[in-house]
Parts: structure tokens; C-alpha cells; sequence
């Protein structure tokens, strides 16, 4: 019997180990994996609704079917996204270069070199030293290294505004610390790296909400505002936030704690032999101090890149060179990157599926048709209701930003028309657009490269993702909506 | 219930999504029928400056347009925009509309385009299918967003009021 929700599982990373021929498959499986074709099946040839194109109707047919499959564990991602892409190209649902587009988008690309950085931090040793300093001040328990992840996160968010540059600073050292704890992705001791994974995961999308500046969507979001006549700067977004947004950082380990127990409690003897080991380690090698130089430098050129004009990606792609070039990674390691490989590929798929599907204006006229649909109700009751929807239409997306860009206006206009004061519907939407980024692994960059560490499968990432956005939703509705109310007066 | 958020997301979509009554604009042949509607376009922006203060771009968005009134020609369209901006001669556009059947309305827009000014004017010019032969007007308030981080702009038609005459009623006698 297991002390949390999630049942133990053989850690797949990715994906589940895939049977091999059909005709080996049991009858569940069978049945499991005709399930997303029949869901594809039935909303294609449903008709076409009034207002929406056959190829946005027929995009979202395989964009759910293949988050479908992989929810009942019917596929793994890779397998659903190479399916959808094929489907939707052959049947010229969407044209190749749109299919193909995700490949050459920054944010995806950013994840996948921020991944191999990481492995970089860990293979010179550096990572291993961080990992045994932070043990060694916060190792006496597993909450304690989960606090100390997502509290310095909260710490340096303003100064990042790309959260996903913020998620390639963290990794390496979340990664270093449950590898140093001997947690490993394989075996049963995956629990506590997991839990780190999820928590600096979830961490993510809060230090978001908590600054305006900490994430690229903010800002975009903040301009909506404007226009609807209500300016906010950065000291008025922290007095909103930071009383629901310090409530949910301080909650989250707990309850990621309840839902996926790390199996390691508290450790009084760690910090002290983690300061033996530490100190076992000698001085800093050649590596380390590359690693560390460029790793610094990396991290200045993402928190001054808006300033410098510098391409945030680029800047990756600049550190992940002179890692090579100075040896540090070799090309023998990159070849070793076969996880790598697979998230790219099913990032870039479904990222530019997610994106098409907004550009057909299916998002857009599926948030516009909600929306439109909620004349009549109370003020209260049309406020919840928009942020809850505005919260669950994010299972759509892939971007945090693309659906502030197609949905954010439409949902304030709503809100605001039908009495909802402007302050409180404005803060609501502008926290659920950070927050709302857990619900699914893909539902914001930052996320892919914790999700890819192979810690957590799939469907833990899901049911944790959608149970934990749920408890950001009530914390931000419960405490924060009468704060913001109080405050914004 | 283990797949909770993801039958929500569908259910909404599907609700989102479901028939909604259409109306027929060649069966009121003759007379003008008016209509009101929403439209949101994201899409890109592409900017140059032509000295001092004055600058040109053009912009491509596509969006879903939903439109309201008992003389609307459809429930909904999709809708492409692709427009030149000069900030000191103003906008000039051309608009396709395309619903559920792959029929389409075609319109042309212009406006001034500026800060104080952002009132753009449609024409339809013409239609295929059901819409084959309409013509009519159509005005709106142009609202930009600021870029994404890949560039992505959105633009919000405000207050989207138009009027349409239909086209001749299929196999109706002409006078």
C-alpha cells in the first residue's frame, strides 16, 4: 500500500516501456489503445461547428486524441506526438512548415540545450559540490531541500524574465541534489528526486504569479490591462500577490509531500556527513570552475539579455559551445542524450500543434463561446466561473503566453461587463496565467525540463499537475481574490 | 475519476463548440440586415520606420470572429486580416471570412490607423456560396497588444457593428 496518491510505478521517463508486437498486447490494451483513435475518429466527422474551419475541427480531433493516449497510458508522448504529426501532414489538415515549426522555436530549443547544460553542471563534479553544500545546510529533511529550492527560486524570479531560463538555473542543481541524495530515475528510489522535480516544477509557476517581471507573459498581460484602463506597476502587482502567492509557496511542498511522498523522512546525520564528504571533495577542478564561469555567465546574459538585446536562446546556445569547446562536454556525452532527443522531438510536435490550433482561432472561439455563454449570473458567480474556466482551458495550450495573447482580453472584457470590479478580475487572470502553467507537463517550457528527468512518468506529472493546480486555484480564489479586493479598494 | 481535467476540457470544448442555430442571409433577399460581433486576431507584425516618428508595417492576423443579431450572415467566421499600416497615411486591409462550409465573405478595410484615431471601415465586396452576391459595410475600433516573446501580436476588434445586404435567393426570379 502506498502512503500517497500515486500508485508506484516502474519509472518510465518519457514513456512507458512499449510492448512489442500487437498481437502480443492483452485485450485492456488493446482496447486502451483503440480508444484514442476513436476519440480522433468521432470528433472528426462530427460536424464541423458553425464559426470554426474543417482544418481547426480536425486539428483538435488529433491534438486530443493525443493527449488523450497518453493519459490512459495507451501511448507514450513520443508515440502519440509522431502519430498526430504524421495524421495531421498526410491529411493536410496543416501545412508541413506549420507542423514542423515547433522544431525551430526558442523556447523549445532552450529547453533542450538548457537539458544537456544540466548534464554538464553535473558531470564536471560541480553540480555534485552545490548538492552536497545545500544538503549540508538544508539536508535534514526532504521538506527542507524542497523549501530551499523553491524559496530561492521565489528569491532570484524577479531579476529572470524568462521563467524557462529560470527552470535551466534550477535544474541542475534540483538534478544535483537528488542524484546526491542517491535518488536514481530507474529505481524505487526515484520518490525523493521526483518530489524535488515536482516541487521545483510547480515552485515555478508560483514565483511567477508572486513578481510581475519573473515571467515574459506578464508584461504582455499587464499592457491588456492598461487598455481596459487600469495601470499596474511592479510594487502594486507584489501587494496583490504576495499574500496568496507567499500561502501557496509555503503550502506547496507540504502537499506535494502528502500526494508523493519522497520515502525519506528526516535525515539528522546527513548535513554533517554531506560537510565530511564536501570537504572530502578538495578544491574545485579545471571543470568546475568552467563550468561554473560559464554557468554565471549564462545566468547574467538571461537576467540582462532584455536590456542587451540579447536572444535569451542564443545566449544558451553560446554557453552549450564554449562547454564544448573547452572539453567540458564532449561529443561522446551528446550522443548519450538519447532523452534529449525524445522530448525535443514530442516538445516541438505538440508545441506546434497547440500553437496552430490558436492560430485557426480554435482556442480563441472556444474561449470566446464560453465566455459569451455565462450572461445573467452574479458578479461572484461569473467571476469564479471565468477563472476556472480560463484556468482548465490551459490544458489546451502550450504556451503561457499564447493563451494571454488569445484569451486573456476576451476573458477580462467578460468579466468586467458583467460587474466583476476590474482590479480583482484583472489580478485573477493574471496570477491563474502563471499558476495554470502545472496543469500539464507541456503546459509551459519551464516545465519540460523537470518532467524530462525521467523522475516522474507521465501520468504522475498529469494527476500531480491537475490536483496541485487545483489547490493554486482555491488558494488564489479562497485568500487572494478578498486580499486583492482589500487591497486594490 | 482520474482523467477529471481532461473530460472537463473536452466537455467545454464540445459545449464550446456545439451547433448553434444558423441563420440563412439569402432567405431575407432585399433587405439590409444588421450585426454586431467580437473578433480576436493574433498573428505577426512587421515594423520599418520612415523617418522621424513615422512608421510602417504589416500586419497578418487570423482569428475567430463571432457575430450576434438576427441579421448576422453567419454564427461565426474565421477571419484573416492582412493589412499595411502607415502611420501618416493610415491602414488599407483585406479581409476574408470563412465559415463552417468553406464559404467566404470578402471585404476590404481602411482607416486612419492611428493612436487617436483607430475607427477601421469594411466594405464587403463580395461572397461564394451562401454568401455569393452579398455586399454591406461593417465598421470596428482597432485595439493592439503588445508582441509576444516570438513575436506574436493580437489584435481585438472593439465594438464590430456592421449591416449587410444578402445576395439574390438561389433560383428566386430576378427583378
Amino acid at each position: 500500500m502506498t502512503p500517497g496518491l500515486i500508485d508506484p510505478k516502474v519509472p518510465d521517463g518519457v514513456a512507458p516501456k512499449p510492448p512489442g508486437l500487437i498481437r502480443e498486447l492483452g485485450t485492456g490494451l488493446r482496447i486502451k489503445r483503440a480508444a484514442p483513435f476513436a476519440l480522433a475518429l468521432a470528433i472528426w466527422f462530427f460536424p464541423v461547428p458553425a464559426g470554426l474551419t474543417a482544418p481547426a475541427w480536425h486539428l483538435f480531433a488529433v491534438f486530443a486524441a493525443a493527449i488523450a493516449s497518453v493519459l490512459i497510458n495507451a501511448f507514450p508522448l513520443l508515440t502519440a506526438s509522431m502519430l498526430a504529426v504524421g495524421a495531421i501532414v498526410l491529411t493536410g489538415t496543416i501545412k508541413p512548415e506549420q507542423a514542423y515549426s515547433g522544431f525551430a522555436n526558442s523556447s523549445v530549443l532552450l529547453v533542450v540545450i538548457a537539458f544537456i547544460v544540466a548534464q554538464a553542471v553535473v558531470k564536471s563534479g560541480l553540480g555534485r559540490r552545490v548538492s552536497l553544500f545545500m544538503v549540508s545546510r538544508f539536508g535534514g529533511s526532504s521538506l527542507g531541500l524542497a523549501y530551499s529550492i523553491v524559496l530561492t527560486d521565489a528569491v532570484i524570479a524577479p531579476a529572470f524574465p524568462s521563467n524557462t531560463a529560470r527552470g535551466g538555473v534550477l535544474f541542475p542543481i534540483v538534478l544535483s541534489v537528488a542524484q546526491g541524495a542517491g535518488s536514481k530515475p530507474e529505481d524505487e528510489t526515484r520518490y525523493l528526486g521526483g518530489y524535488l522535480m515536482f516541487c521545483s516544477m510547480a515552485g515555478l509557476a508560483v514565483s511567477s504569479a508572486l513578481w510581475m517581471t519573473a515571467t515574459s507573459c506578464n508584461p504582455i498581460a499587464v499592457q491588456i490591462i492598461k487598455q481596459a484602463g487600469l495601470d499596474i506597476d511592479f510594487a502594486k502587482w507584489f501587494l496583490a500577490s504576495a499574500v496568496p502567492s507567499l500561502l501557496a509557496i509555503l503550502l506547496l511542498p507540504l502537499i506535494v509531500a502528502k500526494l508523493f511522498p519522497p520515502r525519506v523522512g528526516k535525515t539528522p546525520e546527513a548535513p554533517a556527513a554531506a560537510r565530511k564528504e564536501l570537504a572530502g571533495m578538495g578544491r574545485m577542478s579545471r571543470e568546475e570552475w568552467i563550468t561554473a564561469g560559464t554557468f554565471l555567465l549564462m545566468v547574467a546574459g538571461w537576467i540582462f539579455g532584455n536590456q542587451l538585446h540579447l536572444n535569451t536562446t542564443s545566449v544558451a546556445f553560446m554557453g552549450f559551445g564554449v562547454l564544448l569547446f573547452l572539453g567540458v562536454i564532449t561529443l561522446d556525452d551528446i550522443t548519450k542524450q538519447g532523452d534529449t532527443l525524445v522530448t525535443f522531438f514530442w516538445l516541438a510536435v505538440l508545441f506546434a500543434m497547440s500553437a496552430q490550433l490558436n492560430e485557426m482561432g480554435f482556442m480563441g472561439y472556444v474561449g470566446q463561446r464560453l465566455a459569451a455563454g455565462l450572461g445573467g449570473l452574479s458578479w461572484m458567480t461569473l467571476y469564479m466561473t471565468l477563472v476556472v474556466l480560463y484556468v482548465v482551458i490551459h490544458y489546451m495550450f502550450v504556451s503561457q503566453t499564447s493563451q494571454v495573447l488569445a484569451l486573456f482580453g476576451v476573458f477580462l472584457d467578460v468579466g468586467t461587463k458583467g460587474g466583476v470590479p476590474l482590479p480583482l478580475m484583472a489580478f485573477a487572470l493574471l496570477f491563474a496565467s502563471s499558476y495554470f502553467s502545472v496543469i500539464t507537463p507541456q503546459g509551459g517550457s519551464q516545465n519540460i525540463i523537470f518532467a524530462a528527468s525521467g523522475y516522474l512518468t507521465q501520468r504522475e506529472l498529469y494527476k500531480l499537475g491537475g490536483i496541485i493546480t487545483l489547490a493554486f486555484l482555491a488558494i488564489y480564489l479562497v485568500v487572494g481574490s478578498p486580499w486583492v479586493y482589500f487591497v486594490m479598494r | 475519476m482520474r482523467h477529471a481535467p481532461l473530460l472537463l476540457c473536452l466537455v467545454l470544448a464540445t459545449a464550446a463548440c456545439g451547433q448553434a442555430k444558423e441563420s440563412s442571409p439569402g432567405a431575407t433577399a432585399g433587405g439590409s440586415l444588421d450585426f454586431q460581433g467580437s473578433w480576436n486576431g493574433l498573428g505577426s507584425r512587421h515594423t520599418i520606420a520612415l523617418g522621424g516618428d513615422r512608421l510602417g508595417s504589416i500586419v497578418n492576423l487570423k482569428g475567430s470572429m463571432l457575430l450576434a443579431g438576427s441579421g448576422r450572415p453567419g454564427v461565426g467566421f474565421q477571419s484573416e486580416v492582412i493589412g499595411l499600416n502607415d502611420s501618416g497615411t493610415g491602414f488599407q486591409g483585406r479581409s476574408v471570412w470563412t465559415d463552417e462550409h468553406g464559404d467566404q465573405v470578402f471585404s476590404s478595410l481602411q482607416g486612419e490607423g492611428t493612436a487617436a484615431n483607430n475607427r477601421i471601415d469594411g466594405t464587403i465586396l463580395s461572397g461564394t456560396g451562401r454568401y455569393a452576391g452579398m455586399t454591406g459595410s461593417y465598421q470596428f475600433s482597432w485595439q493592439w497588444v503588445m508582441e509576444g516573446e516570438d513575436g506574436a501580436v493580437q489584435g481585438r476588434a472593439v465594438d464590430l457593428r456592421g449591416r449587410i445586404q444578402p445576395g439574390p435567393v438561389p433560383g428566386a426570379p430576378s427583378r
